[in-house]
This record gives C-alpha cells, structure tokens and sequence, in this order.
C-alpha cells in the first residue's frame, strides 16, 4: 500500500525541508520504516528505546487519531498519514 | 434531573450591599457557562464608555459547570472585566484551586461592583460573603498576602490576590491564585482600582450536580482515558517546559523584539536544560499532570531564585525579546512577576520593546535610572521587572504597556511597539506561523496565543484540515480554532486536556452537571462558541473598536523576518486585508468586522442588534 507521509514543521528541519513522503507499507509502523531508512535521522525523534513511539508524538491517518495503537494501524493505498507533536503553548 | 444553572454572588464594594441570584435557564441553555457567562453578563451590565479603571466597570470571576468534580482538568476559572490596556472585552484565564473552591460556596459568577472606600477583601464561606478590611495586606505580595489569609481564615482557605502591581494599576497586572496567574488583559488592575486585594474561599468540598450518577460515570471514563494518553503523559513529563526547542527549531520563537525568528544559542535554554534546576511539580485541582514545574537556582548571582514555573511563554517572555541565554534570570524573573502580580508575557514584551528604544537612541541610560538596556544583559531586565511593579522610575511608563508608551514617547517609537489592540504579542512570531498570527489580530482581547491556538502552523495537527504555516488563507482554520477555544472555555476545562483523547465526553459531561440535554450535540458546542465569539465582538463594536484595531504590528506587516538557520527567511504578513475580508465573510459580519442583523439573530443575540445598527 502507498501512502503518503506527513512531516511536522520542527522534523523538516532534519529532512532538508520536505514536508511529504511518500512510503509503502502494511501498517503505519511499515511505513514509518521505510520512512526512516529514507531519513535515519528521523530514527530518535520518532522511536525511544524500546522502539515505540515517545509520548510527544501523536499520529493521525485521513485526519483521523490513530490512536491507541498507532503503528499496527492498517494502511490503505492513498492515506495521508500526518504526524504531529503534542506540545501546546505555556 | 433538578436543573442546576448555578448562582451568582453579587457585591458592591461602593454600598457594601451583597446579594446572591439565580442564573436564568435560557441563559444557561445558550452560554453553558464560564466565559460564555462571562460575556453574556458584561454585555447586559458594561455600558459604551465605561472607564476600565473607573468604579462603573466590574470585575467577574467565574468557574464553569464541571468544577470541583471528580474529573479532571475541568476545574479552572476566569476573570471578565473591560480592559484597561486594550478598551475591550478582558477575560483572563488561571488554575491552581480558586475555581473549585468558588463552587464548593456555590458560586460560578462573582460579579464585583463599585470601589471600596479603603483597601478590603471578600471572606466568602458557605454562610455568606463578608467585606473584611486589607489594611494589613496592602502592599504586601501575593504569596505573603496568600500566607496572611491561609493563618486568618484557616488552611481550607483558597485565595485569588493581586500583588503590589495591581495596586499600583499597572495596565497588566495579574490576579493571583495560589502560583498560578489570571495574567492577561490587566484584570489585576481592575482589581486593584477596587480597592480589592483578594478574594478569599474557605469551604468544604461539595458540589452539585443535576445527574450525578451518570457524570461520575463519565468522569471515570475520562480518568481512565486520560492515563493512557500520550498527551497527557507527555505534559506530565515536561508541561510547556520544552516548547522553546520547537519554535527555535522552526524559527518561529520571537527574538530581539520580534525581529528574529531562532535564538542564537538556544540549545542553552532547551527543556533539557530547565529540567536540570527542576526540583519537584505542581498542579491545579483534580489533575494528576502536574504541569508547573518548579526550578530552583543553585548558584550565581541568582542562587535561591525559586518558581513555579516558568512555563514556555515566560521562559520566553525572559529569554527572547532581550536574546538572554540565562535560565537563572528567567527564573528570578517569573518569580518576582508571580510575587508581584503581574503578568510575564506583557513584563517580558514591554521590556524588549524598551532594550530597542535604548538601542536605537529613543531612550537613553539618563531616562532608565542608569541601567544599560543591552541584549544579552540579564541584570537590567530583572531590575525592570521590579520597577515596572513598583511604578518606580522608568518602571512607571512602562507600567503603561508598548501601546501607551509609544504614544508619550513619539519619535516614530510606535514601529516597536509589538503589540495587538494594546495587548501585547506572546511567544510565536506571526510570520512563520501565519494562522496563529491571525489569531492575535482578531481574537476578541488583543494578541492571546490561547484564544485560538493554531497547532495546525506550529505542530502540524491535521484538524479540521492540514495547513501551510506560511499561508495567509485560512480563515477558517482561525475561526475553528476560535469558536472550539470558546466552547471549551465554558467548562473551564484546561487548554491541554482538550488534546488527551477525553473530548467527545465534554458535552455529555456538561449535560450531566447543569441537566441541560442540547449541551451533548458537538454542533450546538460549535455554535455556542460562534455565539459567544459574536457577543464578544459586539461587545467591542459597542466600546468603539473596530476593523482598524484588527491589525498586526507594523513590524510584522512591514519588515522581512530573520530565521537565521530556520525556514522561513524573509517571511512577511503582506495580505491582511484579504485575509480579514474573508474573515469577516466567514463569521457573517459586515466589511467592517459588525455583526450582521442576520447572523446576530441566526445566534440567538437578536437583543444585540439594536447597538449594532448605529456602526
């Protein structure tokens, strides 16, 4: 399934500024590796240790929260996955 | 189900008349509560012309329907008022306990009227409401003040004061609620032309609620949801600590008086960086976040420097406009903005705005009480701070806000006051987070980050549609962001629990504490907060703003914006007219930001019209 990808303003800043990719995969976390073979620099700002994704990042498929379990979500051909960080102002 | 509208305290600090009265059920249908409360009743009591500092405006506190419940984060409260910085409608948002507390002495509406003939506070208990003399707080801080009613009234006692800033009218200063700030709009000094120091609630805990069976089951679905979300975790973890590594990232932290866009050295004052004098959290009631993080400075010249806080806006507001990498002074900073009542966002703007106008000449070291305003100089900030408190020296003009200070000074000093309708600008640059920018130049206050947070420019949330932060199109991304904020806002629910999954109970919740059944359709929530957005510009029509006041700086409308390693370079507000033309297209106003007669009625405000008819 191809899918495209996303990128939030602050991680474009380490992708030279692209702000889509398009990957293939089964699931979101199918993607999200081809992602970051593409882009290993992408690796610590989307997994932690346990190869998870950090609780600052939340993940949206056709604008939908794919939440709880985001990366086993299944993936169709043309989603728009979008992914967004979970800080807000102060 | 008993209909549970909630209930008004009224006092009048001139007669010392106190009286309580029931709150209407239409009213309550079409407002919900909090600031649609709040809106509703200043409209109906602050006539055209009413003076801000003078003793016929009032000054509202309100908490919402779901405060001091078991469920979480939905139990913050407000201030109503007119503004004196801007002239406009105020409301002024705070947490810590003060919103459950007004609900255990079942109140949602305090409506303070007149001015006190010496300086006083309210004692309210579950018997009543006594106008007690401040003669031996005035003056004092709000932590002392908080201290001295705690030992007088007893620990169950829960406090909103103001510092020496209020009192001293300085036009934005705080009201104070345990360490956390109604900050915005200069609510303290409203309070302070009052003669009122605080207001303080020593209760029990109760409250009523219509259904309470079926809430407190909703309200264990939302603590259970709640714990799991990675929102939730992730402010547990950090609060707004860390937001500075993503707006330095993306060029959009304002630097120098809003002339750059990325601090140089930022990564000196990343999350990572604060969280090294970090020695423990605090919360507001019923929230298991903890999102105030306290720091303590160790060593230097600030050592024993101690605050909650400062969260992402005030590490700004302490850090950027005068390109200090010293978290130490930050935190100095915030703590004597929190122990004097004001607010940080306006303090830290209003002192970058002086460190231009010494720079480029307008202000010299004979007019700063021999301080030299240099970037990168921490110790004259903190100084100012304490000044601007005090109305001492230059600290009494800049005690007027950017606004006002432009105006006496002249000298073509207006380009550097950043600021919108008198209010000044907080920590996101408008040029590369354009929708956010629009936010500031329309929101019914003055430049408010939180009055319509544009997270689709600043994290890429793809709600209701992705945006690109440097388009200028989206007024409808504006208006959504607007609207929800407001609905939200009749809770009082905190600002970040709306992102932890829990929002599709909100209106079944709403439902369940007033009786109220229409509250649980997401589209009549969305209309609410139309609604009350419309009153609000009603509101303004009526105190004579208007399209000229929705307008950004000249600085962002006029002058490229430096990025140095960020996207964004050259970015620019260039089409603001267009922009407010389909804004006003959108929301049904007219060419000139007035409600419609059509609109105004198709929201149930067709008592509005009449006041409208003469713009």
């Amino acid at each position: 399934m191809s899918a495209e990808i996303n990128i939030p303003p602050v991680l474009q800043a380490l992708v030279n500024g692209v702000s889509r990719i398009n990957v293939s995969g089964a699931t979101i976390g199918d993607c999200f590796k081809e992602m970051v073979k593409k882009y290993p620099q992408l690796s610590a700002r989307l997994f932690n240790k346990r190869g998870d994704l950090p609780h600052g990042i939340q993940i949206f498929i056709n604008g939908e929260s794919a939440y709880p379990e985001p990366l086993s979500k299944p993936v169709r051909d043309g989603d728009k996955i979008y992914i967004s960080h979970i800080v807000l102002g102060g | 189900m008993a209909l549970n509208t909630g209930k008004i305290l009224r006092v009048n600090l001139s007669n010392g008349k106190v009286s309580t009265e029931s709150i209407p059920e239409s009213v309550a249908a079409d407002f919900i509560g909090g600031r649609g409360y709040g809106i509703k009743y200043l409209y109906d009591e602050i006539t055209p012309g009413v003076e801000p500092l003078g003793e016929k405006n009032k000054l509202i506190m309100l908490t919402g329907p779901l405060a001091g419940t078991m469920a979480q984060a939905v139990s913050r409260w407000m201030v109503c008022t007119k503004s004196p910085l801007t002239g406009a409608f105020a409301r002024s948002v705070c947490g810590a306990d003060f919103g459950a507390w007004m609900k255990f002495v079942d109140y949602e509406i305090i409506i303070i009227e007149g001015k006190a003939a010496k300086p006083s506070y309210l004692h309210l208990t579950t018997d009543g409401c006594k106008i007690l003399s401040a003669a031996e707080i005035w003056g004092k801080d709000t932590k002392e003040t908080q201290a001295w009613l705690n030992n007088k009234h007893g620990n169950n006692t829960r406090t909103a004061c103001i510092g020496p800033a209020g009192e001293n009218l300085v036009k934005y200063a705080a009201v104070v609620s345990d360490r956390r700030t109604a900050g915005r709009c200069g609510t303290g000094a409203v309070m302070g032309s009052k003669n009122l120091k605080a207001v303080a609630i020593t209760a029990p805990r109760a409250v009523h609620l219509a259904d309470p069976d079926t809430y407190n089951a909703l309200a264990k679905e939302q603590v259970n949801i709640i714990k799991g979300n990675g929102g939730f975790l992730n402010h547990k973890e950090w609060g707004t600590t860390s937001t500075q590594d993503v707006t330095n990232a993306i060029g959009i932290y304002p630097v120098r008086n809003f002339r750059y866009g990325q601090q140089l050295g930022y990564q000196k004052i990343v999350g990572a960086e604060y969280r090294k004098l970090r020695v423990g959290d605090m919360g507001c009631y019923s929230c298991p976040a903890r999102c105030g993080k306290v720091h303590t400075v160790t060593a230097g010249v600030y050592k024993g420097a101690h605050s909650e806080g400062p969260e992402y806006e005030s590490i700004w507001a302490f850090t950027g406009p005068i390109e200090s990498n010293s978290i130490e002074a930050s935190i100095r900073a915030d703590q004597l903005c929190d122990d004097l009542g004001l607010d940080t966002i306006s303090t830290g703007n209003t002192i970058g705005f002086a460190y231009e106008l010494y720079e480029k000449g307008l202000i010299k070291k004979s007019d700063t009480d021999g301080l030299e305003l240099l970037y990168g100089k921490h110790e004259p900030m903190v100084a100012l701070v304490k000044k601007i408190a005090l109305r001492q020296g230059i600290g009494d003009l800049l005690a007027e806000g950017t606004k006002r200070v432009a105006a006496k000074l002249d000298k073509g000093s207006d380009v550097y006051a950043i600021h919108v309708k008198g209010m000044e600008l907080p920590a996101y640059e408008p040029r590369g987070a354009k929708s956010q920018g629009y936010n500031y130049a329309t929101a019914s206050v003055g430049a408010s980050h939180c009055y319509g947070y544009a997270a689709q420019d600043i994290f890429g949330a793809p709600f209701p549609h992705p945006t690109d932060r440097f388009d200028e199109g989206n007024a409808d991304i504006v208006i959504f962001n607007q609207n929800g904020t407001a609905s939200n806002e009749c809770g009082v629910i905190c600002a970040f629990a709306g992102g932890w999954g829990w929002m599709q109970l909100y209106g079944k919740m709403l439902a369940a504490a007033r009786g109220i059944d229409v509250y649980k359709d997401d589209v009549y929530l969305a209309k609410v907060g139309d609604r009350m957005f419309s009153l609000e510009r009603a509101f303004n029509i009526r105190q004579g703003l208007g399209r000229k006041d929705d307008t950004l700086p000249k600085r962002i409308l006029t002058e490229p914006l430096h990025t140095r390693e960020a996207k964004g370079e050259g970015q620019i507000v260039s089409h603001q007219d267009e922009f407010l033309d389909k804004y006003y297209s959108l929301r049904g106003w007219t060419k000139q930001g007035v409600p419609t007669e059509k609109k105004l009625k198709e929201l149930g405000l067709g008592f509005a019209v009449k006041d409208m008819a003469v713009k």
